[in-house]
């Protein structure tokens, strides 16, 4: 697991017991563990997008049959979600229901929590993400936001780990990330109104801000971290092969859902910009998909000769 | 007054450092990607500074510059690529095609005005 990196999980589990023995997981296992009413289970799956995975007890329901059901209900609203039970009798899915049996990855018992551990790793950790990179996207989109929002302060929270595939707001952008040892892509998401709030408050665009300054804003932001990704992590490298092989994306904007045609967790970061006069906030997740290529035993950060360097903004005469 | 033509994809761009310049006295022109900078360089002689993004859609910014010195044959009109790339076998390639200088986005206009006003004059 990498350092520093953590998943939210949603906890469907009524036993006091348990929730607190699975609160002590969590903190172990850099997990961090949300709990819904149940009236208000299917509004949250809707509106959550930033989930690693569910974890649910066979008698989360009250009866076997209530329980496969919302089971089934929660996998046909988020099929992207491991759901992992708790069993009372033993760490298999054998004896369960078909329906249930159909939509859980895994089960574990509270009496070897160890097996639970093995899961999240398989499910939520299972790719390595160099606590450099990780670190270095930080800054560099730190100082980008800094850059193209000169009027709000930017703030990041703990990088997480994700499996969701739903879209936050209503605008995003993708770029392709290649690589030696990396191929994907990074998708900047946010909403609409927050930023063109912001444009037209400080008079950024002359004549007011449209959907389309929006656009290109992200555009740039999204631009900007490229290039700057690119000189500190790709240099003059060529991608690793000549076959290059693409798969399609699939959005649905109906579910507003996008897929990556892999099951692979994504590296996530949310930045929330705050204009300290109107308490007003722009809020911007980043993910990276690395679902063609990611052999993070190859990354290596470029290492600039110190007398050869240029600050941005500054011009390099020729 | 000497004209100097700004390229770039992103209009975002193309605002702020044509705006930076207009509001320092300065004659501007657009244009959307190299295939475009080429077409209004060639119109218009009064253009001296071309300031070029690097990576755009229809035709990139070192290809425009290979094909102004090539195709158009203008060896005069200085070039300054303004980009997110800072590689050295792009700078390589900008310095052949006869380039005057490269600046790494952000454009920081204050840094880089007297510059512009000597490669104009």
């Amino acid at each position: 697991m990498t350092e520093g990196l953590v998943s939210k999980v949603l906890v469907l589990d009524g036993s006091q017991v348990h929730q607190d023995l699975i609160k002590q997981f969590c903190d172990a296992h850099a997990l961090v563990p949300l709990k819904v009413r149940k009236n208000r289970l299917m509004s949250v799956l809707r509106s959550n997008i930033d989930l690693g995975a569910i974890m649910f007890a066979e008698d989360y329901g009250g009866s076997p049959e209530e329980s496969a059901e919302i089971a089934v209900r929660i996998h046909t609203v988020r099929p992207e979600l491991p759901i992992i039970l708790r069993r009372t009798s033993e760490a298999s899915l054998d004896g369960v229901s078909e329906s249930l049996r159909r939509v859980c990855c895994a089960a574990y018992t509270a009496a070897d929590m160890a097996i639970l551990g093995k899961v999240m790793d398989e499910y939520i950790f299972s790719l390595v993400y160099p606590n450099a990179l990780v670190r270095g996207i930080s800054e560099i989109t730190e100082s980008v936001l800094s850059s193209q929002f000169k009027q709000l302060t930017p703030r990041w929270e703990t990088p997480y780990i994700v499996r969701d595939r739903v879209i936050f707001g209503e605008v995003f952008s993708l770029i392709p990330l290649e690589s030696a040892w990396c191929r994907g892509y990074m998708m900047l998401q946010t909403e609409e109104q927050p930023i063109l709030d912001t444009l037209n408050a400080y008079a950024v665009s002359n004549g007011g801000a449209s959907f389309r300054t929006v656009n290109n804003l992200l555009g740039e932001v999204t631009n900007l971290i490229w290039g700057a990704f690119k000189n500190r992590y790709v240099g003059d490298q060529l991608s690793a092969s000549v076959n290059q092989i693409q798969v399609p994306l699939i959005v649905n904007h109906k579910h507003k859902y996008i897929s990556f045609g892999t099951e692979n967790p994504q590296l996530c970061f949310l930045y929330t910009l705050t204009d300290e006069n109107s308490g007003n906030t722009v809020r911007l997740y980043q993910r990276f998909i690395f679902n063609l290529s990611w052999s993070p035993e190859d990354f290596r950060e470029i290492v600039h000769d110190s007398s050869e360097l240029v600050d941005s903004g500054e011009l390099e005469l020729f | 007054m000497a004209k100097i033509l700004v390229v770039d994809d992103s209009s975002t761009v193309r605002d702020e450092v044509a705006g930076f310049l207009k509001n320092n006295g300065m004659d501007v022109a657009t244009a959307i990607d190299g295939k475009d900078g080429l077409v209004k360089i060639k119109a218009d002689p009064g253009i001296k500074l071309v300031i070029s993004d690097v990576n755009m859609p229809n035709m990139d910014g070192l290809t425009m510059v290979e094909k102004i010195r090539g195709e158009l044959g203008n060896a005069s009109v200085n070039v300054i690529m303004l980009t997110t790339e800072s590689s050295p076998s792009m700078k390589e390639r900008g310095k052949a095609a006869g380039i005057k200088g490269w600046i790494v986005k952000p454009f920081k206009g204050e840094a880089v005005l007297e510059s512009f006003r000597k490669l104009v004059a």
